[in-house]
């Protein structure tokens, strides 16, 4: 009976194909939605958003306007709990929301390579130490603004040359561009010598951070200038606050293109079940049962959404492996990936949706006074 | 035992305000092997008569027996089992499944039965066959002539192989020369298959090729000479 199904839908092949092709879009949406939500989680949660803090000029908020002295990391190294800090020095094109934001982190080149965990695609360690003005370069950047290995790149007062390019378990990770910290503190315009935007703690495992954190901004307030530490989720999930509110609100968003969805497979399912309620009671007087009827229907409602829902899934999962999108602000970063749950859920919904669509459809054909329909005839 | 038996049958239809009775108190009984054909002028019953016969529709009040099952107490999954198993139904419009090929409107009614696939190949091709349509399996219905459409409409009630066929009005869409095919046609699986056959016809030479033939006149029977 299957084919009875496919071939019903072959039959009607134009309303067929608009039908896949709007369910298809509005899954797009609804992963890239979805996307920029598990961005935004990822980089407010997990070990390393709970285990390492950010110490920030008291009251600022653009990396521009944070100014830290270096000499902090060695009064915070001193501290319980306090595993290593790396002054940080911070630099972004532009403090507004943007998608081609473009962010240097300024710092020691071993330190950097003790505490993170970059995976080189080209380049290396070695050729990023040997340049004062040397930048490696995270691969959504690279892919973005066509950078490879050797290139000159330009922004603004500063230009790099690129050592290495990187991929990294943190998706946000890959939109940043790392240079050495003093080729940031010494460069033209920004006279920052000396000083820092932040200093970035690694924690011993059995510190408790918001303690550390608290301690840390005690013994500072007494230096020159007060600061504010927190963990690097919430010190991000604050720095991109506008963002948060725009991604909650976006989320009626993914629900909007799901009602869509709904709407569009069951009114396209309701009016092919109108047009063949005959076929329907013909397929029961010759001993169809009601049940199967019923099924007939849904098969056809789910084989419409799923096929839509997977395709807008398929297409989104591949654009945002391709693109390497990001959105940005204040030097914080959101990179949206595929991400097989985001797949698992594009399925699940489509299916799910496609049952709901064909539920009262299905119940006419299942359900229709066999006399009546076959009159209609 | 008669293969169709119709024992105190009521049926009545709202219309507006009044009630119209077609089928009141009606008995009527069909020998296995018998080629019976229900006459009448339109709006009389005889469709009615055929739906309830078929498990389409129900009386107000009654029994109706058909190849030992009671069948007006089946719930409509028990309904649909039945006819899947005992029962084939030939349309005045053919009603093929536009979707399918001429070989699968035929091939469904043998898929809702327990058969392999081999011995549901070889029932539907002796069907095909034996309304001379194995060469147009692969036909659609909009490929087929009316004559030809009726036809696999045909193949696909004896497929089967239902204890009554039922035809309502079966040759009423088609011209002259096309109707007495099929009525030559219907005859034949009468005689040489043994099928049961329960007709529905207003045409008078239609209903003269039935071995017994009636007329639904007021709600009640009232017998015709069969013309031989």
């Amino acid at each position: 009976m299957v084919r009875y199904v496919l071939k019903t839908l072959w039959r009607h092949r134009t309303r067929t194909l608009l039908t896949v092709g709007g369910a298809a879009v509005a899954m797009f949406v609804f992963c890239f939605v979805g996307a920029v939500q598990e961005g935004l989680t990822r980089l407010t949660t997990g070990s390393e958003a709970d285990r390492s803090l950010i110490v920030f000029q008291e009251n600022r908020f653009c990396p521009t306007s944070s100014r830290l002295p270096e000499d902090y990391a060695e009064t915070i190294e001193e501290m319980a709990g306090v595993d290593e800090v790396v002054p940080m020095q911070v630099w972004t094109n532009n403090c507004r929301a943007s998608l081609d934001i473009i962010v240097f982190h300024g710092a020691d080149p071993q330190q950097l390579q003790r505490t993170r965990s970059l995976q080189f695609l080209a380049g290396g360690w070695q050729s990023f130490a040997a340049r004062r003005d040397a930048a490696i370069v995270g691969r959504s950047v690279a892919h973005r603004r066509g950078l490879a290995v050797g290139d000159t790149f330009t922004i603004g007062e500063l230009s790099v040359q690129v050592a290495g390019i990187f991929a990294s378990p943190l998706p946000s990770e890959e939109n940043l561009i790392y240079t050495s910290l003093e080729f940031l503190q010494y460069t033209r315009g920004l006279e920052t010598a000396g000083l820092v935007t932040q200093h970035e703690v690694q924690l011993r495992p059995d510190a408790d951070p918001d303690r550390v954190a608290a301690a840390i901004d005690q013994r500072l307030r007494a230096g020159p200038v007060a600061t504010t530490t927190r963990r690097k989720g919430a010190f991000q999930a604050s720095t991109l606050a506008d963002l948060v509110d725009l991604i909650g609100f976006a989320h009626w968003l993914g629900y909007a293109c799901v009602g869509l969805v709904l709407s569009l497979v069951a009114t396209t399912t309701v009016m092919s079940v109108q047009d063949r309620l005959q076929e329907y009671a013909i397929l029961q007087t010759l001993g169809v049962r009601p049940l199967m009827a019923f099924r007939l229907v849904l098969t056809e409602s789910v084989l419409l959404c799923l096929a839509g829902g997977v395709l807008g899934t398929l297409l989104a999962l591949a654009a945002l492996a391709w693109g390497g999108l990001a959105i940005g602000a204040e030097g914080a970063m959101i990179a949206f990936r595929p991400s097989f749950r985001l797949a698992v859920s594009g399925a699940v919904v489509s299916l799910v949706v496609g049952l709901l669509a064909g539920l009262a459809p299905a119940c006419q054909a299942g359900t229709t006074s066999l006399v009546t329909a076959l009159q209609r005839g | 035992m008669a293969l169709v038996e119709l024992n105190q049958v009521c049926k009545s239809f709202q219309a507006g305000e009044e009630t119209i009775t077609p089928l009141a108190e009606v008995d009527l009984s069909i020998e296995e092997g018998e080629f019976f054909a229900l006459m009448g002028p339109s709006g009389t019953g005889k469709s009615t008569l055929l739906n309830l016969v078929s498990g389409i529709d129900r009386p107000d009040a009654g029994t109706i027996t058909v190849a030992g099952t009671e069948i007006t107490g089946l719930s409509r999954t028990k309904l649909a089992d039945w006819r899947a198993a005992h029962l084939g139904y030939i349309f005045q419009t053919h009603n093929l499944i536009p979707v399918l090929t001429a070989y699968e409107n035929v091939e469904l009614p043998t898929l809702l039965l327990k058969l392999s696939a081999r011995e549901r190949r070889q029932r539907v091709e002796l069907a095909l066959e034996a309304v001379g349509l194995g060469d147009r399996g692969a036909h659609y219905p909009r490929q087929l002539s009316g004559g030809q459409e009726q036809r696999v409409g045909i193949a696909r009630a004896i497929v089967a192989h239902p204890k009554v066929v039922v035809a309502d009005e079966p040759t009423g869409s088609l011209d002259s020369d096309t109707s007495e095919q099929i009525q030559v046609l219907l005859q034949r699986l009468n005689r040489e298959l043994n099928i049961t056959l329960l007709m529905v016809t207003h045409e008078a030479e239609v209903a003269a090729i039935a071995s017994r033939q009636l007329i639904l006149d007021r709600g009640q029977f009232r017998e015709r000479e069969a013309v031989h």
